[in-house]
């Protein structure tokens, strides 16, 4: 970020400077001298505490239904010595932050004796819920819709962030269960369950049902291999790669580079 | 003209059941689109004037085509009489920065410039009409130039949207400015309040004082409440602000019931 030069970038080094601890420590934003650091201190610390909960409230939901079980609601990290400790290094939405404040909870939660066998699985999906999510992203949409490149003379690529997960228990046809009303567990059926997770560029988390061919395509994807390498390489024909790479890209797992 | 004031609340979905069969609620504004798979919400539609309430954007930039689709259909599909925003600007031009709470813009004239352009053209482009709500700031940015209040009054008579009181943000700037509440309040462009925002406050443990939650508006916010309410002549609603998972319906229902009694 360049040294403002109007009121929009000076916004900008203030909101900076409440979401990112590093840099509000830094002698170049005290210098500036812009407001009471007493003050900025004390509301980026609310705003971090803020930002987590509500991502946890998000993204830990299911362990959230699960708490009158494990006795360990997840937000309550939020309150606990272990998050203070992260204040002085947070940088709101950033990968780091994220993985810090997600294996809090997972610690926290996974600390309970539950008879929940999936809770493990179910943990790792959530945490991997909140690390796709994390990371900068586009709040207006500039791009225009016409005269985009042909995805024929591009190759496609995973998206950063995309995730993988191979579970033991087959949680999504137990998760809708867990936020209805019930008395007992629902218990998900032991299976090996593959689950890719990603996010769009405006944001949006989505995950879908994965298998050997969907996960090689992605593991393929890199920016350089052509449709037909990428075909040859997870074993399908060219016609159901397309097909495939059509759904990864809506789900955000997959994109065409621009090239420009 | 009390009588003709709507008083209502947020819609929590964890409280759809209960608010699905409540009584002595006028209306519900709606903070998040309802879920796909909300029980309660075919209720809550028929039952309830909704309030438009949700993230539209930020208009310190001017809201795209797919944001601007999005308030319409949202506010199509609540029957909203108003759609609401905020004097915000919490993330960078860049998206790099994201506050995730609501932050005021510097009360400068490029930053009213910008809104009132990106305002105007908002409300071009709805069928109903604009209000926006003020933003409380838990400290000063020197930038600044202009007071809150002239900033405001100049924002709505440019734009000619309606303005959404948050009264509890007034009194926090008041209460973190040492000044009295109502003295504050009086700076303000009352004559331009379509809808006044109630709520409680508690201890916050980060700021070492009060800030929003999910909680009782006090008898001294409720008393603020009916002062402020007698200084707005085209007030049609007033609101208890409390959209949270943690808000019980216990709170939510006494809240409201209150609210009307002070009023």
């Amino acid at each position: 970020m360049n040294h403002p030069s109007s009121d929009r970038a000076l916004q900008d080094d203030v909101i900076r400077a409440l979401a990112d601890a590093p840099y509000r420590a830094s002698p170049r934003w005290r210098r500036r001298n812009l407001a009471d650091p007493y003050r900025v201190e004390r509301y980026a610390r609310f705003l971090a505490r803020h930002f987590y909960f509500e991502r946890i409230v998000q993204f830990f939901k299911y362990s959230r239904a699960l708490a009158r079980i494990t006795g360990r609601p997840p937000e309550a990290v939020c309150k606990g010595d272990a998050f203070d400790l992260l204040l002085p290094s947070v940088v709101l939405g950033s990968q780091e932050t994220a993985q810090a404040v997600a294996r809090l909870v997972v610690a926290h939660v996974g600390a309970a004796r539950a008879p929940i066998p999936y809770l493990a699985d179910l943990l790792r999906y959530e945490e991997a819920m909140m690390l796709v999510e994390a990371g900068p992203r586009i709040w207006r949409d500039d791009t225009p819709t016409e005269g985009a490149p042909s995805r024929a003379r591009h190759a496609p690529e995973k998206v950063e962030g995309t995730a993988l997960l191979e579970l033991d228990f087959d949680l999504p046809a137990v998760l809708p269960k867990l936020l209805q009303p019930w008395t007992e567990v629902p218990q998900a059926a032991a299976r090996p369950t593959q689950l890719l997770v990603a996010r769009s560029p405006h944001g949006r988390v989505a995950v879908a049902r994965s298998d050997a061919g969907i996960a090689a395509v992605v593991q393929l994807a890199d920016g350089k291999r052509t449709l037909e390498q990428l075909a040859a390489g997870a074993g399908l024909p060219v016609e159901t790669l397309e097909a495939t790479l059509q759904g990864l890209v809506e789900l955000g797992a997959v994109r065409f580079p621009t090239g420009s | 003209m009390t009588n003709r004031l709507m008083v209502g609340a947020f819609y929590n979905p964890h409280l759809g059941a209960e608010l699905a069969q409540a009584e002595g609620i006028d209306h519900l504004a709606m903070a998040d689109p309802p879920g796909a798979t909300d029980p309660w919400w075919p209720a809550i539609r028929e039952r309830y004037t909704l309030l438009l309430h949700d993230y539209l954007g930020q208009l310190s930039e001017p809201l795209d085509e797919r944001s601007i689709g999005r308030a319409r259909a949202l506010a199509e599909l609540y029957g909203s009489p108003w759609v609401a925003e905020h004097f915000q600007c919490l993330h960078t031009a860049d998206g790099a920065y994201n506050l995730n709470y609501v932050f005021p813009p510097l009360y400068t004239e490029e930053f009213l410039d910008r809104f009132v352009r990106n305002a105007t053209a908002l409300k071009a482009r709805l069928d109903q009409p604009l209000v926006m709500e003020n933003i409380p700031g838990f400290f000063d940015v020197a930038a600044s130039q202009l007071p809150e209040p002239l900033w405001l009054r100049r924002f709505f008579e440019a734009t000619g949207a309606g303005f959404l009181l948050d009264l509890p943000h007034v009194w926090l700037e008041a209460h973190y400015h040492d000044r009295n509440p109502e003295a504050w309040l009086a700076e303000f462009p009352l004559e331009h309040v379509v809808e006044l925002h109630v709520a409680g406050v508690e201890e916050d443990r980060d700021l070492r004082g009060p800030w929003i939650a999910p909680a009782e508006p006090s008898d001294e916010m409720l008393a603020f409440a009916a002062h402020a309410v007698s200084r707005c002549p085209r007030a049609k609603a007033v609101t208890f602000d409390a959209f949270s998972p943690s808000l019980t319906p216990d709170v939510l229902f006494r809240s409201v019931e209150r609210i009307r009694g002070a009023l």
